[in-house]
């Protein structure tokens, strides 16, 4: 693999604008292509046609330049999880068995899959809360492919997906949060229910159907119709400055009323880390959340913020396995997982 | 009681307004047996026919619905109503207006007002179209089809000169 898997992309290598509360930032795109089924429907030598078609297409627009090309052989199982983990990919791509293919760009801030539930979906991450340049590199890459590619579309239902859920702009944008101190303060469940209630959409960091670990929390529009691009970015620019404004507030009050506890917590978080023999990732990654906001509000120095938000995704299964160069039982995954988080913490 | 105005003898249980051809109203009283004969009917009547009418006709449409195949992709409404995805592009007009509520509930409209499509020239798909009718062409000579191979041939050759232009 051509990525460098101890580093991850610049989305999360730099703090963003926001960057003690949004993580980063991601503008997605679905579009297919007029006159050739959806993945879902087309026969296998269709699908080969598409591959190659918008593989083409991206090396016309000089994109291939920029990054790696993935096909279906090289994204087995385990590299594919990778891929997932590092938010590069979505677990539906990695299970599809039609031939498929997926672009990273060096930065990994620009991917495209190919014929994944839709002919493709490409997408831009920016750090922190920064809809401008993730919204500019992916609308970027729409227009060079679009002069090489006819899109499916309609006037009344916009950009045509397999989904309904997608129609019109086919863009699904999204922040991630890290909200500790609004589930301290158990106010958490307010914000969400607001945010759901001007029709967003709440979930886990790991996409659909995963609960939430670390108090992180994705939110992104539901609906793609009947709204512009800029309309849609804006609502949930507002409604993610709110939800910073409410986590700043709750954590200035924990500070102020439950500092030692914090601060317990925090160095608890960080003790075990530093000390553990055997440790799931589950639990690495509540505990470097929890480290994450330590580091935030001044409680720990000695660490960087990127340092600790990079640790989340390399310490997930796919990536450890693939830094150490292995394939790995879950039990020896354990083990090695917590010697590298050793390495890495302990000064 | 009233008499039937058409046999005379019955007694009359409906009253019938008749229009001549110059506007003017008569009123008929006609007892049931007649009203039957001459094909009248009662409101009653006529609301419980048009109750069955539109069930008979619902149930009729809503087969139809269900069996309602896309001519491209060959999905049916039933397949999609299983599996939340359309088949194709020409799947949203096979089935526009049975989608359109569903849509409406989904996003609140049925009206795309973002970004529209560009127009120019796609030479990506220049070349799938080409490699398309290349196979096309394959398959015609394997099925020994020569007319249309003849016919595929022509066109990838049109095809092909217009893509170097």
């Amino acid at each position: 693999m051509n990525l460098v898997p101890e580093k991850v992309g610049a989305w999360l290598s730099d703090t963003g604008p926001e960057g003690d509360v949004v993580i980063s930032t991601r503008v997605r795109f679905a579009r297919n292509i007029e006159d050739v089924p959806f993945p879902g429907r087309m026969k296998f030598s269709e699908a080969e046609l598409v591959l190659d078609t918008v593989h083409w297409a991206l090396e016309e627009s000089g994109y291939l330049k920029e990054g790696k090309f993935f096909e279906p052989g090289m994204l087995g199982q385990d590299d594919g999880l990778y891929f997932v983990e590092r938010h590069l990919a979505s677990p539906d791509f990695i299970a599809s068995r039609s031939p498929r293919g997926l672009f990273v760009s060096t930065d990994e801030r620009l991917s495209v899959m190919i014929n994944e539930e839709d002919h493709l979906r490409f997408q831009a991450l920016a750090a922190g809360l920064d809809f401008a340049t993730a919204f500019k590199l992916a609308a970027d890459l729409d227009e060079r492919l679009e002069t090489q590619l006819e899109y499916a579309f309609s006037e009344e239902f916009g950009f045509l997906t397999a989904c309904p859920t997608n129609l019109g702009t086919g863009m699904r944008a999204s922040v991630f949060l890290h909200l500790p101190a609004l589930v301290l303060t158990r106010e958490i469940e307010k914000v969400l229910r607001g945010a759901y209630a001007v029709g967003l959409l709440v979930r886990g960091i790991y996409g659909e159907g995963s609960e939430t670990r670390g108090n992180l929390f994705q939110i992104s529009n539901q609906r793609t119709l009947g709204q512009s691009e800029a309309e849609i970015i804006e609502v949930l620019t507002s409604v993610s400055r709110q939800i910073i404004d409410y986590e700043r507030k709750a954590r200035e009050y924990l500070m102020h009323n439950l500092r030692v506890e914090i601060e317990d917590k925090v160095f608890r978080s960080l003790g075990i880390l530093r000390g553990a023999r055997i440790i799931s990732s589950d639990e690495a990654t509540n505990l470097l959340a929890t480290v994450r906001f330590g580091v935030i509000l001044g409680i720990i120095n000695e660490l960087k913020m990127s340092e600790v938000s990079q640790l989340l995704v390399l310490i997930r299964p796919a990536n450890l396995q693939v830094i150490i160069g292995e394939k790995l039982t879950p039990a020896e995954r354990d083990e090695r997982r917590a010697t590298f988080i050793r390495q890495k913490l302990v000064r | 009681m009233k008499i039937c105005d058409l046999c005379g003898k019955r007694e009359a249980s409906l009253s019938v307004r008749q229009l001549d051809k110059e506007g003017r109203a008569t009123e008929l009283a006609i007892c049931a047996e007649c009203a039957k004969k001459r094909g009248f009917t009662s409101v009653e009547d006529l609301k419980k026919n048009a109750a069955e009418i539109l069930a008979e006709l619902k149930a009729k449409v809503g087969e139809q619905d269900e069996t309602r195949v896309c001519p491209r992709c060959r999905l049916s409404y039933a397949d999609f109503k299983k599996s939340g995805r359309l088949g194709c592009a020409e799947c949203y007009r096979t089935f526009a207006e049975l989608l359109a509520p569903l849509v409406r509930r989904l996003h609140g409209s049925v009206q795309h007002v973002g970004k529209g499509r560009q127009r120019g020239r796609k030479r990506a798909q220049e070349r799938l179209e080409l490699a398309r009718l290349r196979a096309e062409l394959e398959q015609a000579i394997q099925d020994e089809d020569y007319e249309r191979a003849a016919l595929l041939r022509d066109r990838l050759k049109r095809a092909e000169g217009e893509g170097a232009s």
